[in-house]
């Protein structure tokens, strides 16, 4: 597994009944931008909570840069920046500058001038209480503690959530200038996959707690496609290709999302007697969404 | 390949040496209020002292106060601290039971510390007062028979005559009770605040269903509430119980007796005993240690 920066094998976790991860095999590779999407309860924060042991898995098992998670959790962590899903109510009474300085001390690579560069950009006031910070000031607070000292993995858990429109556009601006700066291996879950497309080159979809895609970004503007096809009357597509079908109501014509290679697909559609019109490449978003609403076949 | 450029983690020293700057920070609220009731304890004393001319002597066993510091003290330790869930104290690239019981441990330097500064104060007032520093004392001592423990002897049935007098010798060694004891405190109480998510529900739900228990007991006059009363006491006014850790008995063993002469009179129901203080302290500190490891083990990894 230490070929990727993270990867986890058969990762499952249950609470009682539901299983909220299905034997999970994440592999990202050194140095990519990944993207986990994923419904709300699809197990993206399982995930997280895993990679930082901040949970026990009930099979499988977890490396962050080769380190086992569970049984190298504190070198693991010493790699991460990690910002969590919810906000964490802690240290109320310290002021942000005394949290920084806090946390500086369990960093050895911890970067006193970035800390401050990065405090500035998201106008964070030091001299105030965590405690009184609103939702978006502590996410913001939350990033500077995950990159001011410059991981070689950084674990971001819906990153701008909490952040206005304004904030969203500095905090992504900024982790691309802290990715040219400061190489590092990212695994962000979010839902606005919009916002990323500059940034990610690898997608992973986790849908009901099963990973069922994970691609580079070339591999998906390479296999998934939108497919148009013309197809004779009380056509009956084969079963391989009904997943995922969408036949327009005003013509004999279907649309399909389909993964794999264009020559092999176009093929396929034509023996099973449709007529090829149109090929499209998909945006990003669109991909995960066709992906994540298993309007898609393989 | 990879493991070449890996961040290391912390030394062990930085992070107490950093918790106990943290905690310092947390406490300086419970310590500034602590030090203005101690200010105004100082006025009241010295204007009583000059008014009644009776000196202070010295006797640092004799105060359930530090005791009682480590009771609470935990609470000004955890306050504000998500103990549970993906908290920040959990993330970062510590063991994580090491990290609570760092954290306990920079807790109770505070603690030593304020209790030092308490015998100190003490002692000084002491020295003002031109009291004297653990000075020999004569005893009346309750014979065996007349001195259950918890219950005063019933008034007015005491002969003068068995009263036994004791000359003691509080030695040195009862200076270390305060420390002692507040750190036997304070080892059990952190074990709550670590141990459950909710310790202020637990707590008052455990006196809740214990008053029920015996009011019910009592009000349906159930025998075994009698008997186990008697059982519970020894916990608290026992050869080895807290008040053995807290104050090495000198608060149990005393009592106010009413003689059959009708003077009232203040009786020891023993002379404490310093090797039943030094067991008391060795069992409860060792009973909180181990609550305390139970408790930081709700945190470990998850290996």
């Amino acid at each position: 597994m230490t070929a990727h920066a993270v990867a986890t094998r058969g990762l499952t976790k249950r609470y009682g009944r539901d299983t909220a991860l299905d034997r999970v095999d994440l592999q990202v590779p050194d140095g990519a931008v990944f993207v986990l999407i994923g419904a709300n309860g699809a197990g993206k924060s399982t995930t997280f909570r895993l990679l930082m042991n901040l949970e026990r898995p009930d099979e499988g098992a977890a490396e962050i840069l080769g380190l086992d998670t569970a049984s190298r959790g504190p070198e693991a962590r010493a790699q991460v920046g990690y910002v969590p899903e919810r906000l964490d109510h802690s240290y109320g009474w310290m002021t942000c500058a005394r949290l920084l300085q806090h946390v500086s001390t369990y960093y050895a690579a911890w970067d006193f001038g970035y800390a401050d560069h990065l405090s500035k950009t998201f106008a964070l006031r030091l001299d105030r209480r965590v405690g009184t910070l609103s939702k978006g000031e502590s996410r913001r607070l939350q990033l500077v503690l995950a990159l001011a000292h410059r991981p070689p993995v950084l674990l971001l858990d819906e990153p701008t959530d909490g952040l206005d429109l304004a904030m969203r556009t500095r905090a992504l601006s900024l982790l691309a200038e802290h990715l040219a700066d400061t190489p590092a291996t990212v695994l962000m879950s979010t839902h606005q996959i919009h916002e990323v497309d500059g940034l990610a080159d690898h997608m992973g979809v986790l849908r009901d707690g099963r990973l069922v895609a994970q691609m580079s970004r070339d591999e998906i503007q390479r296999t998934v496609r939108r497919y148009r096809a013309e197809v004779p009357e009380l056509w009956q597509a084969p079963p391989d290709l009904q997943a995922g079908g969408v036949r327009s109501s005003t013509r004999r014509e279907m649309q399909w999302t389909l993964i794999g290679d264009e020559r092999a697909v176009v093929e396929r559609l034509t023996q099973a007697g449709a007529l090829v019109r149109e090929v499209s490449a998909m945006t990003l978003e669109a991909a995960a969404l066709a992906l994540l609403t298993q309007d898609v076949t393989r | 390949m990879m493991q070449a450029s890996l961040h290391p983690t912390p030394q062990a020293r930085r992070v107490l040496a950093e918790q106990v700057r943290a905690v310092a920070l947390a406490l300086r609220w419970p310590f500034i209020v602590a030090s203005a009731l101690l200010g105004a304890a100082t006025v009241l004393l010295t204007i009583g002292l000059l008014g009644a001319d009776a000196p202070i002597d010295f006797r640092p066993e004799l105060s359930m106060l530090p005791g009682m510091v480590g009771l609470l003290l935990p609470i000004a330790v955890w306050h504000g601290e998500a103990r549970f869930g993906a908290s920040l104290l959990w993330t970062l690239p510590v063991d994580r039971r090491w990290h609570a019981l760092a954290k306990v441990g920079a807790g109770w330097v505070w603690l030593m510390a304020l209790v030092a500064l308490f015998v100190i104060w003490l002692l000084a007032l002491t020295l003002l007062s031109g009291g004297t520093v653990l000075a020999e004392e004569m005893l009346r001592v309750l014979p065996a028979a007349l001195a259950p423990v918890g219950l005063p002897p019933a008034a007015g049935s005491l002969d003068p005559a068995a009263l036994q007098t004791v000359r003691w010798a509080p030695t040195p060694l009862l200076w270390l009770v305060p420390f002692t004891g507040a750190t036997g405190a304070y080892v059990l109480a952190s074990a709550v605040p670590l141990g459950v998510r909710q310790p202020v529900r637990w707590i008052a739900g455990t006196l809740l269903v214990l008053f029920f228990i015996f009011t019910a007991g009592d009000l349906t006059k159930a025998a075994w509430v009698a008997r186990a009363l008697p059982g519970i006491e020894p916990l608290y006014f026992g050869r080895y119980g807290f008040d053995a850790l807290l104050t090495a008995r000198t608060e149990s063993l005393k009592t106010i007796a009413t003689l059959s002469t009708g003077e009232t009179v203040s009786v020891w129901r023993g002379v404490p005993d310093l090797g039943h203080w030094a067991i008391a302290t060795l069992l409860w500190t060792s009973a909180g240690l181990i609550a305390l490891w139970a408790a930081a083990s709700r945190h470990r990894e998850r290996r």
